[in-house]
C-alpha cells in the first residue's frame, strides 16, 4: 500500500498534466488519487485495465491484465477495517482469482452481479425502508440496470404461514370437490391465515406485490440511503462491495465482505437477487 | 457571451470523421476525444458553479451564468444531495440547485476545485446513447463577516455525462460528430 501510495505521489504532477484538469487547487489529494472512487473504477483496478496514473489499460498495452500489477491492486481493493476479512482468506481469495492458468477478471456486462439499494419509501404515509436489487439487463442497442427482487418485512409478513406444514385445521379437505368447494368460503374468513390454503411449494412474488403497491399509490418513493453491490464472478467465491467515505487511503468502493461458496451455495444466496428460482 | 452550443460545435467539430455510418464500439482513441470534450463541459460547468456562488458577482450576472449552465445540462436534470450527517439524498432541479447556489446565505463564498478528476468508461444505453461519469472533487468555504469561516466541507461530484453521435449538413455534406451533454449529478460530503 505504501508503495502505491509512493507511486501515485511520483506521478502526480504527471497526471495532473496528461488529462488537462478541471481545477487549479493545491492540496493534498492522495486520499483522492488511492480511493477507488467508482465502481468502474473498482472493477479496472480488479482487472488490471487502468495504471496507477488512472490511464485506461487496452489489449496491447503494457500492464494490460499483468498478474504482478494485479496483485498490488486486489491487496488495496479490501476494506482493511473489515472485521469479516481476515488475513488468510483474503490471500487465498487473491490465490484464486490470480490463478496463472486461468485468472478470473469482472465483466461489467455479466450477470453474475447486483446492486442492493437500501432505500426509504412511504407506505401508506408511514415511512419505511425497503431494500431494492437490481442486475444490469442487455436491451436493443446497450444495456440497462433493472430491478430484480424486493425486500421488504411487511411483504414477508403476509406470507408466515407457507412453509407450515403441521397445521391441519385452516384446510380446505379432500372431498371439498364433491360439494363443488362451498366450503372454501371457510378460508376467507380469517383474512390473517389465507396463506395456510396455499400449495407447499408456492413462493411469494415479492416484486408483484412491490409494483402492485406503487401502481395503486401505497408505496411511493423517498430517497437512496446506501448502495453496496453483491459480486459471484469469481469462481468459487462471493465478495461484496460497500462504499466507504473515510479521510484515509483505503477508501471509496471497497471488499467489504468475501466468502468461499459452491456453485450451489452461490444459487442459493443468487435467490435472494433475482426472482429466479 | 458566447453560446455554449457554438463553443461545443467547434469541439464537437474537431473530432469529425469521415463517413457517417453509425458507430457500435468507441475505439480508445476515440474514447479519450470524446472524453476531452466531456471534460470541457466539465470544466464549463465548474467554472459557473464559481461564479454563481461568489457573492461579488452581480445578480444580473449570476443569472445569465445561470442560464449558461442550464444549457449545459440534458432537460430534466438533477443533482442529488447528501451530507456526512444526513444519509437521504435531496433532489434539486439543476436550476433550482443554481438558484440556492447563489442565494446561499454567507458574506463570502469560495468553491475551489481540487486538480484530480476521474473518467469511466462509456457504456452504451438501449437507445444507443453512451453514458458515462466523471468524478470531480470540490472544496467550499463560506465566509461571515464576524466570525470568519463558519463552514467548510469537501464534496465529490459524480457527474454524468452522455455522448451521442449526430449528423449535421455542412456544405451539403453529411457531417458526423459526437454530442456530449452532462446529465444528473451526484454530490456527496467526504469525510473531514
Amino acid at each position: 500500500m505504501r508503495n502505491f501510495v509512493a507511486v501515485i505521489l511520483a506521478l502526480l504532477p504527471f497526471l495532473v498534466q496528461a488529462q488537462g484538469s478541471i481545477g487549479s487547487f493545491t492540496a493534498d489529494e492522495t486520499m483522492f488519487y488511492a480511493q477507488t472512487k467508482q465502481v468502474n473504477q473498482f472493477f479496472l483496478r480488479f482487472n488490471a485495465e487502468e495504471d496507477t496514473r488512472g490511464n485506461r489499460l487496452y489489449p496491447g498495452d503494457v500492464g494490460y491484465h499483468d498478474l504482478k500489477a494485479r496483485k498490488k491492486y486486489l491487496e488495496m481493493l479490501f476494506d482493511n477495517s473489515s472485521p469479516m476479512i481476515n488475513e488468510d482468506k483474503k490471500f487465498v481469495f487473491i490465490e484464486d482469482a490470480l490463478n496463472k492458468r486461468n485468472p478470473a477478471f469482472l465483466d461489467f456486462y455479466s450477470n453474475n452481479w447486483f446492486a442492493e439499494l437500501s432505500a426509504t419509501f412511504h407506505y401508506k404515509k408511514e415511512k419505511v425502508n425497503l431494500i431494492l436489487y437490481l442486475k444490469i439487463e442487455k436491451q436493443l442497442q446497450g444495456y440497462k440496470w433493472v430491478i430484480s427482487n424486493v425486500y421488504f418485512d411487511r411483504f414477508e409478513s403476509w406470507f408466515t404461514h407457507i412453509h407450515d406444514t403441521l397445521n391441519t385445521s385452516h384446510i380446505i379437505h379432500p372431498m371439498s370437490h364433491e360439494l363443488d368447494f362451498m366450503n372454501i368460503h371457510k378460508a376467507f374468513r380469517e383474512p390473517e391465515n389465507i396463506d395456510y390454503y396455499l400449495q407447499r411449494n408456492y413462493q411469494p412474488d415479492m416484486l408483484g406485490l412491490f409494483v402492485m403497491e406503487v401502481k395503486n399509490g401505497n408505496l411511493v418513493f423517498g430517497s437512496v440511503n446506501t448502495v453496496k453491490f453483491h459480486i459471484f464472478q469469481i469462481p468459487n467465491w462471493y465478495f461484496e462491495l460497500s462504499w466507504f467515505n473515510r479521510n484515509s487511503n483505503n477508501s471509496g468502493w471497497l471488499i467489504s465482505n468475501v466468502l468461499r461458496l459452491t456453485d450451489k451455495e452461490k444459487k442459493e444466496l443468487m435467490r435472494n437477487y433475482t426472482q429466479v428460482n | 457571451m458566447r453560446k455554449p452550443v457554438s463553443v461545443f460545435m467547434i469541439f464537437s467539430l474537431i473530432l469529425i470523421v469521415s463517413g457517417v455510418k453509425a458507430q457500435d464500439n468507441i475505439s480508445p482513441q476515440r474514447k479519450q476525444a470524446i472524453d476531452s470534450l466531456a471534460l470541457e463541459k466539465v470544466r464549463d460547468l465548474s467554472k459557473y458553479i464559481s461564479i454563481i456562488g461568489d457573492k461579488q458577482t452581480p445578480w444580473s450576472d449570476a443569472q445569465r451564468v445561470i442560464e449558461r449552465a442550464v444549457e449545459l445540462f440534458m432537460e430534466n436534470s438533477e443533482v442529488g444531495v447528501s451530507s456526512l450527517g444526513r444519509q437521504d439524498v435531496n433532489y434539486y432541479k439543476v436550476r433550482e440547485y443554481f438558484d440556492r447556489l447563489m442565494q446561499l446565505n454567507y458574506d463570502k463564498v469560495t468553491i475551489d476545485w481540487y486538480k484530480i478528476q476521474y473518467v469511466s468508461d462509456l457504456v452504451r444505453q438501449p437507445d444507443g446513447t453512451y453514458v458515462g461519469v466523471i468524478t470531480i472533487y470540490q472544496r467550499f468555504q463560506a465566509f461571515d463577516k464576524e466570525k470568519g469561516l463558519v463552514y467548510e466541507d469537501t464534496t465529490k461530484k459524480d457527474i454524468t455525462v452522455y455522448v451521442k453521435r449526430k449528423e449535421t449538413q455542412i456544405g451539403g455534406r453529411l457531417i458526423g460528430f459526437w454530442d456530449v451533454m452532462l446529465g444528473d449529478i451526484r454530490v456527496k460530503e467526504t469525510s473531514k
